[in-house]
């Protein structure tokens, strides 16, 4: 019984752990970019950012998930499940995303823009090529965490009908009348994927912490 | 001819006025060391001239390149501001080498980035500029591997490898233990005598009196004295010279 279920869970996992890195790279887009408006000179660029940094972490996901899905075909945009998911997940994560950049870009000792500036680089300059690779260090553990976080929450798209891993669980539950066994599975499924993920980022810490002094 | 000429520059944090007027002028070619007890706005004088503090009034001219102080930042201040730091050279007390980029990315890093010279040039520039500080064969070890000496000898090549009209020292062998300081002294000698123009700002009463063209001595803000080293050691005019140089030749 449970082994002819097997491959309906495993495609479900691989929803789910597409919804998790699409949101993630697109919300690292948005991160970065939101972090970079956060310290900037700029009065509006800085309102801006710093709205939707506040609105995002103090409202709850599945509220936005809701809005990103219910809430948007009211003004005309109609956007289908997994769309939705990965819209409201990226909005989500790149809140999140752009504090951790923020906090590591300017824990980038203030003499490294200085050397960058009397090299006669612009701020952009500075940014791409001395602050922000250095910053990336400093990032890489939140931005791990975010990424677990992300992982769970994909769980939350279950209510807009995107059959990821616990929407399959559920399902599969209906058919079978067993949910402790189908639970446990789902969360030993999602312990996995987040061990997984925990040992590839140590070991990306290791390679880019190599030539820095501790 | 006058290679940098400093009107009128002052600086205030908050109400502490750090620079009060100062005036400086150093031609081509002249070595100049400032020396003073700290918080004597030395240091600030060097951040004022390059605009990594922005004075409050004065005005700053380095070759070609003049500035007033003061005025909103409009792009075409940013522009001026960087056209007169890539003609400077500016050596930091703790050396600011970037920790990604081995010693030869570092100095590579201002030709590519902001002169758009070519990869393969840039190298053989950055090599030869490495071989000048006698670090040739550490081009590849990242600052992390290097002594404070041979980093602060990295960062020498690193400002060199913009080609600036005059180089800007502040406090370089301040961060080094005893037995480095030399190592980085001696670039800075052999640089002098090829007739780079350099302001020095420095503690290195040995350095002063072998290099410098001219000595400044600061207290307070404002140049208190200035002459050869033979003058402002031998002979000071001023007491707070004349105190300054008992404390720290005792």
């Amino acid at each position: 019984m449970l082994l002819t279920h097997l491959p309906f869970l495993l495609e479900a996992t691989l929803v789910t752990v597409g919804l998790a890195v699409a949101s993630m790279l697109i919300g690292l887009v948005i991160g970065v970019f939101t972090a970079l408006a956060r310290i900037s000179k700029n009065k509006l660029l800085y309102r801006i950012s710093s709205t939707y940094v506040s609105v995002i972490r103090g409202t709850p996901a599945l509220v936005q998930i809701y809005i990103v899905y219910y809430g948007l075909p009211q003004i005309g945009i109609e956007l289908d499940p997994i769309t939705s998911g990965i819209v409201a997940l990226s909005i989500n994560a790149g809140a999140y995303l752009s504090e951790s950049f923020r906090a590591a870009i300017q824990s980038v000792d203030k003499g490294q823009l200085e050397a960058a500036y009397m090299l006669g680089m612009t701020y952009g300059q500075a940014m791409r090529r001395i602050i922000i690779p250095q910053s990336i260090r400093t990032a890489i553990p939140p931005i791990g965490n975010t990424y677990i976080g992300l992982l769970k929450e994909t769980s939350l798209v279950s209510v807009i009908t995107v059959t990821e891993l616990l929407q399959m669980t559920s399902l599969l539950i209906a058919k079978t009348f067993e949910p402790l066994t189908y639970y446990l599975i789902a969360a030993l499924i999602y312990w996995a994927l987040s061990s997984g993920f925990s040992y590839l980022q140590s070991r990306l810490e290791i390679r880019v912490t190599r030539h820095v002094r501790q | 001819m006058n290679m940098i000429e400093l009107t009128g520059i002052t600086k205030r944090f908050g109400d502490h006025e750090v620079l009060k007027q100062v005036d400086l002028t150093v031609k081509k070619g002249e070595v100049v060391v400032i020396l003073g007890p700290s918080g004597s706005g030395k240091s600030t004088l060097l951040r004022c001239a390059t605009f990594l503090e922005e004075p409050d009034a004065g005005t700053v001219r380095i070759g070609e390149h003049e500035i007033p102080a003061g005025g909103s930042q409009t792009r075409e201040k940013t522009a001026k501001i960087r056209a007169l730091r890539q003609n400077t050279g500016f050596v930091f007390q703790l050396f600011n080498l970037f920790p990604h980029k081995t010693a030869l990315q570092n100095v590579m890093e201002g030709p590519v980035v902001v002169k758009k010279m070519p990869e393969a040039q840039a190298k053989s520039l950055a090599l030869k500029l490495l071989a000048k500080v006698g670090l040739a064969d550490k081009a590849d070890a990242y600052p992390s591997r290097l002594s404070g000496g041979q980093q602060q000898r990295v960062a020498i090549a690193r400002a060199l490898a913009m080609e600036p009209l005059v180089m800007f020292y502040d406090e370089p062998t301040s961060a080094l233990d005893p037995e480095l300081v030399r190592e980085v002294l001696h670039v800075m000698k052999d640089l002098a005598s090829e007739g780079m123009t350099m302001v020095v700002v420095t503690h290195e009463m040995e350095f002063a009196r072998e290099v410098a063209n001219r000595v400044i001595f600061m207290d307070g803000g404002v140049i208190v004295e200035e002459g050869t080293a033979e003058e402002v050691f031998g002979n000071p005019k001023e007491d707070r010279t004349r105190r300054f140089l008992y404390h720290v030749q005792k």
